[in-house]
């Protein structure tokens, strides 16, 4: 399972503490394929000219300093940059080899298969079977939902915590079974893809490390993006790692470039590009 | 929702898997809802100009407009009739301006007080008594000009003739009072909106209170304490029911404040309680006073909206 | 201002006095602070007065009979405004029927829809906040010359309470926008994330959250409507009415309006029995801003 590698060295000069990556499937079924992607607010371009093909049942993570527009990435992958009126995409994303950005499109449709986890854990001000039903009741659910509940909590691995309060509010949870709900709910609608925007980043370390194992443990079943700005939960949890930065370009006007995308692995053991090697081994933050 | 197990996955090969067989129907009538809805605020404005204007264009083909807007004698329902504003004008002018010598330094010193001194918990005692002075009935604030400022003021006058039954500064003063929950909540509502970096650097400068205040806070938070008096001036012009109880009924083309004296609005509600014939010259006088009333009330609303925006753009 | 530690000079010690005392002298600094207090303490003075002189007036007269009997010019200790308060609850009644679900809507239409880029969006809303400083006595105008005559609605329940809907449409389109806005982003994102439409995210999300904040601003919006006079002046309501409304098309009174009538008799016993009437409006208005708070802190939500 884990292939050892050399450890990435610090730019002090101490030794990262050594990390066994995961071997990362063959991209034999990609789900998302990337082509000449650029994003724009207003007339602002925030991201330039990203590449890339996301494979399935595996975990994918973007890393790269703050501003460099990872997260404006992922929000394309189930259109949720639709929501910002200024916010205009360029270049293609298939999505099994259909256009996500088609002209007739539903985007309700493509949330429904490819869910999203957000920064900070935003449950419904409802009980905690309210949340995970949500999903399913407005996408007409006709099965029973008790049972729905149970299996997605189950899967969540926070059946145990929670049986005995599910009329409960949610807001009544720690932060960190607050966040693992969130990601039940997702999963309660069944989507193919979990999309997770720094899911773990107002989280104390324990309850990081819960949601990594729950990440891996789905990754069997889903397809997950996940966007970090943690380079070791990066290096822990994912199969392949995307690398983005900001590009000053020559009136002073920034954008957000990938500069590298490869099996994890490599990017930490033996990165192509300098960039990415100044930052992994923390040169520049 | 068909497929058993957790994951489900994409129907790849199927084209056209993510596009809706059938339109959102809900979600379209929807938006056709709301927006008939919001149509109605719009509706609301075209139905004030489709009222005020045939009538006063009836009007003012009987009465030129020179001799209305300049004409020192208002007796529309005399004979013979007399058509000029000037006494319902200058009688709104002046109620309006003793409304604001007493609305605009208090509104302001509130203001001041409330954004820059007042403790958490002054602000929670002061705060609901400037709510519940502007939710009094303006004709308790009439009621009170009548019956109790006027006699106080008709006790206390030293010397001379004190103020008649129905007088300008009566009606004025409640008023002003009337007014300075709005002159104070949105001039506290400026002054807030001024960052505290400005603040700071008035107090690193050696500054006092008083000092940062009035020569920091108040300069920055200028154009939206205009705006707040401008909708101060606005409110008292258009205000009816003080005046109608405490100004009284008679038109009077003069500045002294002791002596009654008729307002625009004033007169409208007289005129309306008359219930005219449609199609007379008396009912048309209520529409083109109301037109002129219009006008005024609409470039205060519109300078002031516009000043908010000039500083809400520069702070937010 | 014992700070002489650095053993300076005489001329040091009387510049470093100086500079913590600072330039303005603390007296000026007192009276500045003092005179606004005294703005605020005017206000407060007013106000007490004010309700004390009306509950004194109005003591005589402060009894069942104001609830109970009708207007009456002949005999004013057997006068008292059950028509009027009446007219009231059923003008206000229709009143909330028509403004709030318009409003309600058109706030959803202006927070949740409306791009605020486009043009005709700034126009309505700019629209929206004139109308809301327009004197109520222009909307008593809008009144007779389209409602009661254009639409031939007559000095009806009817006419008045459309009227008075569109005098309170912005402020309630104004508060219910605020208490939309203060529902979190995030809720609408991670509704509109697990699939769910536009709609079911306002219906199933937003509204839930924001009611208590529309509610509260809706009541006092309409306690607004309670106490205005002016523009029901045009409308009729100053006919001189002895039954209560039954129903739309009926002739109508309001208590500003029956408080009106009695301020402008002369007998001192129409004092009295306009003060009591006040005490009712008062009292009425007190309930209504009591529910609104409370409504407010009972279900105000913490994110």
């Amino acid at each position: 399972m884990a292939s050892p590698s050399e450890a990435p060295v610090s730019a002090s000069g101490t030794s990262v503490p050594q990390v066994s990556y995961r071997d990362a499937p063959p991209l034999i079924t990609p789900v998302f394929e990337v082509g000449g992607l650029s994003v724009f607010y207003g007339d602002h371009e925030a991201v330039r000219d990203v590449n890339m093909t996301i494979g399935g049942r595996q975990i994918t993570a973007m890393i790269g300093p703050s501003g460099c527009g990872k997260s404006t990435v992922i929000r394309c992958f189930n259109r949720m940059n639709d929501l910002i009126p200024t916010a205009r995409v360029a270049g293609k994303i298939r999505y099994h080899d259909e256009d996500l950005y088609g002209r007739d499109v539903d985007p309700i449709e493509v949330r429904r298969r490819i869910g999203m986890v957000f920064q900070k854990p935003n449950p419904f001000p409802k009980s905690i079977y309210d949340n995970i039903a949500y999903g399913p009741r407005v996408g007409g659910f006709k099965g029973d939902l008790d049972d729905l509940v149970e299996e997605t909590l189950t899967h969540a691995a926070l059946w145990d915590e929670v049986k005995d309060k599910l009329k409960t509010s949610a807001l009544a949870l720690s932060g960190g079974q607050q966040q693992r709900l969130c990601i039940a709910r997702t999963i309660a609608v069944k989507p193919e893809v979990i999309l997770m925007d720094e899911p773990c980043s107002a989280l104390d370390p324990i309850a990081t490390a819960k949601i990594e194992d729950l990440m891996e443990h789905l990754a069997q079943e889903f397809t997950i993006v996940v966007v970090t700005h943690n380079m070791q939960q990066a290096a822990r949890v994912s199969h392949r790692t995307a690398f983005f930065t900001t590009d000053v370009g020559a009136e002073g006007e920034r954008h957000g470039r990938l500069i590298e995308y490869d099996e994890t692995a490599r990017i930490f053991s033996n990165p192509s590009d300098q960039r990415t090697e100044d930052y992994i081994t923390g040169r520049v933050g | 929702m068909t497929s058993t197990g957790i994951g489900r996955r994409a129907a790849s090969g199927t084209t056209g898997f993510l596009k809706r067989s059938q339109p959102r129907y809900v979600e379209k009538a929807v938006r056709v809802l709301l927006i008939a809805a919001s149509l109605v605020s719009v509706l609301t404005t075209v139905g004030i100009v489709i009222a005020l204007i045939p009538p006063a264009a009836e009007f003012f083909g009987k009465v030129s407009f020179g001799d209305f807007i300049t004409g020192t004698d208002w007796s529309p329902l005399f004979k013979p009739p007399h058509f000029g504003v000037l006494p319902l004008v200058t009688g709104t002018l002046m109620v309006t301006l003793i409304a604001l010598l007493v609305a605009v330094p208090l509104g302001l010193g509130a203001a001041v007080y409330l954004s820059e001194y007042a403790r958490p918990g002054v602000r929670t005692f002061f705060k609901p008594i400037l709510e519940v002075l502007a939710g009094i009935p303006t004709v308790v604030y009439g009621f009170f000009a009548l019956q109790a400022i006027t006699p106080l003021l008709q006790d206390i006058w030293p010397g001379g003739e004190g103020p008649q039954v129905f007088n300008a500064l009566s009606a004025g003063f409640v008023m002003g009072i009337m007014i300075i929950p709005t002159i104070a909540s949105l001039s506290e509502d400026a002054m807030n909106a001024v960052p505290n970096d400005l603040r700071d650097g008035g107090f690193a400068l050696g500054s006092s209170r008083m000092q940062v205040a009035t020569r920091v806070v108040f300069p920055a938070a200028l154009s939206g304490i205009a705006a707040a008096i401008m909708l101060g001036v606005s409110r008292a012009i258009g205000e009816t029911m003080i005046v109608a109880v405490a100004a009284g009924g008679r038109p009077n083309l003069s500045f002294n404040p002791l002596e009654g004296m008729q307002t625009m609005t004033a007169f409208i509600a007289a005129a309306g309680i008359g219930d005219l014939p449609t199609g007379s010259i008396g009912y048309q006088t209520i529409f083109a006073v109301g037109a002129l009333l219009f006008v005024m009330t609409l470039v205060m609303n519109l300078v002031s909206i516009r000043l908010v925006r000039k500083y809400r753009q520069v702070y937010e | 201002m014992d700070n002489h530690a650095l053993g300076k000079g005489p001329d040091a010690d009387i510049l470093e006095a100086r500079r913590l005392k600072g330039d303005g002298s603390p007296w000026r600094e007192r009276f500045f602070q003092l005179s606004l207090w005294a703005s605020l303490a005017v206000g407060v003075v007013f106000l007490g007065s004010l309700l004390t002189y009306v509950v004194v007036e109005a003591w005589p007269r402060l009894d069942l009979r104001i609830v109970t009997n009708f207007p009456d010019i002949i005999d004013p200790s057997q006068a008292g405004a059950q028509s009027a308060i009446m007219g009231t609850i059923w003008v206000i009644a229709f009143t909330a029927l028509y403004c709030l679900p318009v409003g309600f809507l058109t706030a959803i239409y202006l927070e949740e829809y409306a791009e605020p880029d486009r043009w005709w969006n700034r126009a309505v809303e700019i629209n929206i906040q004139n109308l809301a400083a327009v004197p109520s006595i222009v909307y008593g105008i809008l009144g007779l010359g389209i409602i009661s005559r254009g639409l031939g609605f007559g000095q009806t329940v009817l006419t008045a309470s459309l009227t008075l809907s569109l005098l309170v449409l912005p402020t309630v389109i104004i508060a219910a926008r605020e208490a939309i806005r203060a529902v979190p982003q995030s809720i609408r994102e991670a509704s509109l994330a697990l699939g769910a439409t536009q709609w079911q995210t306002i219906w199933r999300q937003v509204l839930p959250a924001a009611v208590p904040g529309m509610a509260t601003g809706s009541i006092l919006a309409l306690s607004r409507a309670i106490g205005e006079a002016a523009p029901l002046l045009l409308l009729g309501g100053l006919t001189f009415i002895t039954f209560n409304p039954t129903g739309p098309d009926s002739p109508f009174t309001v208590l500003p309006i029956q408080i009106f009538n009695w301020i402008s008799q002369s007998r001192a016993e129409f004092v009295s029995l306009a003060a009591a009437a006040i005490v009712i409006l008062l009292v009425i208005l007190l309930a209504m801003n009591s529910l609104a708070i409370w409504l407010r802190n009972r279900y105000s939500h913490r994110w």
